[in-house]
């Protein structure tokens, strides 16, 4: 059950709304989000933290933690249905199963108080699988594929493994059951830059191999520009760009990414051109309720970003939200109004 | 960079030095609760040691004889300066001579103290299983529903029951089964008109006997268990490595089998000074029950100016913490693989 | 993030915290009205302890007529072995014990907050040292060292009788507030007033000691349970000289001589005391109960 020819599913989430319970009533952690991941690509969300994206990701297994709760829109997996709707055992079984997630990697996604063996044959146990030496077989090669000593890491405790080591155990529990929608949790936060290097690689690699639509949850654009096929922006729970890596990066559309790409030091080139955005991110009691979620930070700012819903533009294979984006070159493609509310400005 | 190999495990090593520092200390504790042993009685008020030197010369011993008639009762000569009296008294020790006993004349201290051991020992660890077990089951509970009317009375009643000192639970529980309704004897081991041996009538007075103190044992235990592992089990759940092992599907009964192994281990620590303190209030229990073990025996000995008996009882309390000390340790280290691979503890 | 963002976040901490704690008191407090009644009952306590003695004469009167007298409304809790109202005796007898509870807790406090914060501000060899002898404490059991102490010491005043306890009880407050300055360190509080050129006085006093100060407060009440619970029970032992309005003498002649154990006649004699270490109990349960959810958001959890 090694490589399977099984086509990878495709992911649409539409609507996606995760709403959090504080005091002050019930804030939005995620508002409104399309995104669609095709089959067999690797999708990459940036964002800062506090943006919504790992709500997003956990999403995806209709995981989010208490006090959060998904308050509208589907997930919808090829094969599966939407994940949203699932409940009890079958959710349980889609987890692990179907959709594999991979945690950070300076979490410690492990028990400590048992070798990864006996938690890999316990996640087999859990998902009924009948042929345990078979899992660990399965198991090994996949260590061995990732450029570890299998049997030795089997053996081992988490305390016993490096972070990069780690990271691959989790990558192998996410894969082992044959999953073949993966979510990956900022994978090479917390890695030196070698051992980052090659848990991207490695990421792409078994990608390509396993046939998996992966979706990469990160907050460094470098990680996405390694990696991704395409790229979503988000923004104070909203997704405010995507498109095709190559292409948002090259020509950012939303001045949230254009900021970003400038926030980076190039190599080579004067330190002082890279400029950091002004202000901090929003968190949950400080995102605005109207208007456009970006405004207190943007140097494009408007009036009508005050109270107007940014449109939601599709310039070919791009979305962008952002009442500024819509003036100059693109007039002419089509213009859908926000999801949320129809009182959108042109 | 792909195979750091696992770090080596030098867990005989770790777990060797850790008992020898465990056994440092207690002969360090050992040292010190002689000394101030020794140190009270050559300075009780009225010098009991002289009196007994005295009385022995006046009833016609010669003063080599009465000598060495009190050396043997205290372990060290009435006379001679005070370094050579502690160097006696010391190395009388090193040979487990605790000196004779003058409640029970003609029997040395540490048969006398022996023979009370068990009637502390059995009944301590009785009503310590006891209350580790359902303690500890309580708290998960009270962890779990800690939001509810029922988690908030368990842990208030866990509050209360380890806030109140056992003797006012040993006297509540006596003034209720002994004196109002009058079901439970109240003293001693047994009914003297049993034989003792193994026969029925005698092993049933021996529980009937025991109830109240191993029941006030528990009760006072518990309530300390069932808010540590309350918290223990909070904290844990809060561990990355729970919802690690929800996002892979992993079944209910094995997560709470990760939670509850985790969340236990801690209250090893806590095993070990708990020991301590039920020895502590054993000298209450037996007390308020009669019940002849070593708390008992301390203050008889104090009430009789027995200073050979306290001495010994006092050095046996301690001698028994130090090794439930060491016993919780290498129990620690079973459980523990990161302890016993040398590693950070918990 | 970079230094210059960190320093003036350290800085208003400890202001937002000092802020935020009365505050959050206060929305503690009002959840549970169990916690009110706890300060109630403390407040209650602390007015018996002041003022109670006042109001008996020096030589509590008795009534040989009636000996183990039944509760009435004369005596609402009977009277003693010498007809001695039994509820005159608790209200009496209270001073000596919150005394000695109050003259514990601020020496356990002190030195117990002092040695853990050297502790885990110096770290290093005084830490291991220091946490070394905490440990040694620890271990040696408390009670029967008390006893046996006190056949030389006889504990005649309040005060003597606290300070034993005091110097026998910080060991465990020394070891918490270590490791609350070793982790407040971790989380660069210490760097970063030491970067803004503050002396080691005012990080202590003024960073330090304010954000751990509603732990101390509870250890200081957990203390002086414990210190009114050892001395209850050194005299009711009956190891140490008698005083007839004491709570643990109490006690102790209710069982060992009035048989409270197998006869109900001195059952109101025996259960007043302990009525007494029960209500206090809870009260200090409640209010440390309160300022656990103050201390520990974890718990706070909605």
């Amino acid at each position: 059950m090694s490589v399977t020819d099984q086509r990878a599913p495709g992911v649409r989430i539409s609507d996606l709304s995760v709403v959090y319970r504080t005091q002050a009533g019930e804030l939005p952690a995620v508002r409104g989000v399309d995104l669609e991941l095709m089959p067999g690509t690797i999708t990459g969300v940036v964002g800062e933290s506090g943006s919504g994206k790992s709500t997003l990701a956990l999403s995806m297994l209709n995981a989010v933690q208490p006090p959060g709760r998904i308050s509208s829109g589907s997930v919808e997996i090829d094969g599966l249905g939407d994940v949203v709707a699932l409940r009890g055992d079958d959710l349980r079984k889609t987890r692990g199963r179907h959709v594999g997630y991979v945690f950070q990697a300076a979490q410690n996604s492990l028990n400590p108080l048992k070798t990864i063996g006996k938690q890999l044959l316990d996640l087999g146990r859990s998902h009924d699988v009948d042929d345990l030496p078979g899992l660990v077989k399965e198991a090994r090669s996949l260590l061995d594929r990732m450029g570890l000593d299998g049997a030795r890491v089997l053996d081992s405790y988490q305390h016993e493994l490096s972070g990069g080591m780690r990271q691959r155990v989790g990558i192998m529990l996410a894969l082992v059951l044959n999953a073949h929608v993966v979510v990956l949790d900022e994978p090479t936060t917390a890695l030196d830059m070698i051992t980052q290097a090659t848990i991207l690689r490695i990421i792409r690699e078994v990608h390509e191999e396993r046939g998996l639509t992966t979706l990469v949850i990160t907050h460094d654009l470098g990680v996405v520009a390694e990696i991704a096929d395409r790229l979503a922006v988000m923004y104070g729970g909203r997704l405010v760009e995507q498109g095709p890596t190559r292409e948002v990066l090259g020509a950012p559309r939303h001045p949230y990414t254009r900021g970003l790409l400038q926030a980076i030091p190039r190599l080579v080139g004067d330190i002082d051109e890279a400029r950091a955005l002004p202000g901090r991110p929003p968190t949950l009691s400080t995102v605005p309720p109207d208007g456009c979620v970006f405004r207190e930070r943007c140097a494009v700012r408007m009036d009508v970003c005050e109270t107007g819903e940014p449109p939601v533009l599709t310039i070919g294979p791009r979305v962008v939200a952002c009442h500024a984006a819509g003036d100059g070159e693109s007039q002419k493609e089509t213009v859908t109004t926000g999801p949320t509310r129809g009182e959108e400005q042109a | 960079m792909t195979l750091i190999g696992v770090p080596g495990r030098s867990g005989g090593i770790a777990v060797v030095r850790r008992l020898a520092g465990h056994l440092a200390r207690g002969l360090v504790m050992i040292l010190v609760v002689t000394t101030i042993s020794f140190l009270i009685i050559r300075n009780i008020p009225g010098d009991p040691m002289a009196a007994k030197y005295e009385k022995l010369v006046e009833q016609g011993m010669s003063p080599e004889a009465a000598q060495q008639a009190v050396n043997v009762l205290y372990g060290f000569m009435p006379t001679g300066s005070m370094w050579q009296q502690y160097l006696d008294y010391m190395k009388g020790l090193a040979h487990f001579d605790l000196g004779q006993s003058l409640t029970v004349p003609g029997t040395g201290v540490g048969t006398v103290l022996m023979s009370a051991a068990k009637w502390t020992l059995i009944p301590v660890l009785a009503g310590t299983l006891l209350s580790f077990l359902v303690g500890i089951i309580l708290g998960v509970y009270a962890a779990i529903k800690r939001q509810g009317k029922l988690g908030d009375l368990l842990a208030i009643s866990g509050s209360l029951l380890h806030g109140v000192p056992q003797y006012v639970l040993a006297l509540l529980l006596g003034a209720i089964f002994t004196t109002l309704i009058p079901i439970l004897p109240a003293g001693g081991t047994a009914d003297i008109m049993f034989e003792p041996g193994l026969n029925a009538g005698y092993i049933g007075s021996l529980i009937q006997h025991a109830t109240l103190p191993v029941v006030t044992y528990a009760l006072a235990s518990y309530g300390g268990w069932i808010l540590a592992m309350k918290s223990s089990v909070v904290t844990v759940l809060g561990d990355d490595f729970i919802l690690a092992a929800e996002l892979r599907g992993m079944k209910r009964s094995i997560i709470f089998r990760y939670i509850a192994r985790n969340a236990i281990l801690p209250l090893f620590t806590i095993l070990a000074l708990s020991l301590g303190m039920l020895f502590g209030g054993a000298i209450f229990i037996e007390r308020i029950f009669n019940y002849p073990g070593l708390g008992l025996m301390l203050i008889d000995s104090i009430t009789g100016r027995d200073y050979a008996l306290m001495g010994g009882a006092f050095l046996l309390i301690t001698v028994a913490i130090i090794i439930a000390n060491i016993a919780a340790d290498l129990l620690y280290t079973v459980i523990d693989p990161r302890v016993r691979s040398g590693g950070e503890a918990a | 993030m970079t230094a210059t963002t960190i320093v003036p976040e350290a800085r208003s901490a400890s202001a937002t915290l000092r802020r935020n704690f009365w505050r959050g008191v206060w929305r503690v407090m009002k959840r549970k009205p169990s916690r009110m009644l706890g300060v109630v009952i403390m407040a209650g306590f602390a007015f018996m302890g002041i003022f109670g003695p006042m109001l008996y004469p020096d030589r509590l009167p008795r009534d040989t007529n009636a000996l183990y007298a039944a509760p009435s409304w004369a005596h609402p809790f009977g009277t003693d072995f010498e007809g001695t109202d039994v509820l005159a005796l608790v209200v009496t007898g209270s001073r000596y014990v919150l005394l000695t509870g109050l003259v514990t807790a601020v020496i356990t406090v002190v030195l117990g907050a002092g040695i853990g914060l050297f502790a885990g501000f110096r770290r290093g060899r005084w830490d291991s040292v220091l946490m070394r002898i905490t440990d040694m404490k620890l271990t040696i059991p408390g009670l029967p060292l008390l006893l046996v102490l006190s056949t030389i010491w006889k504990f005649t005043s309040a005060i003597e009788m606290g300070l034993v306890l005091g110097l026998l009880g910080w060991g465990g407050v020394a070891r918490a507030v270590r490791s609350q300055t070793l982790s407040l360190r971790e989380r660069g509080f210490v760097e970063a007033a030491r970067g803004l050129g503050l002396s080691t006085t005012h990080i202590i006093g003024r960073e330090l000691l304010p954000s751990m100060a509603p732990y101390i407060a509870m250890n200081m009440l957990i203390a002086v349970t414990g210190a009114v619970y050892a001395q209850v029970g050194l005299f009711f032992l009956g190891v140490l000289p008698f005083e007839a309005n004491n709570w643990g003498v109490m006690l102790n002649l209710a069982v060992f001589g009035g048989g409270a154990l197998t006869t109900t006649a001195a059952l109101p004699y025996l259960l007043a005391p302990l009525l007494a270490i029960l209500l206090l109990t809870l009260g200090i349960v409640l209010v440390v109960d309160a300022m656990d959810e103050i201390f520990n958001p974890r718990l706070r959890e909605e």
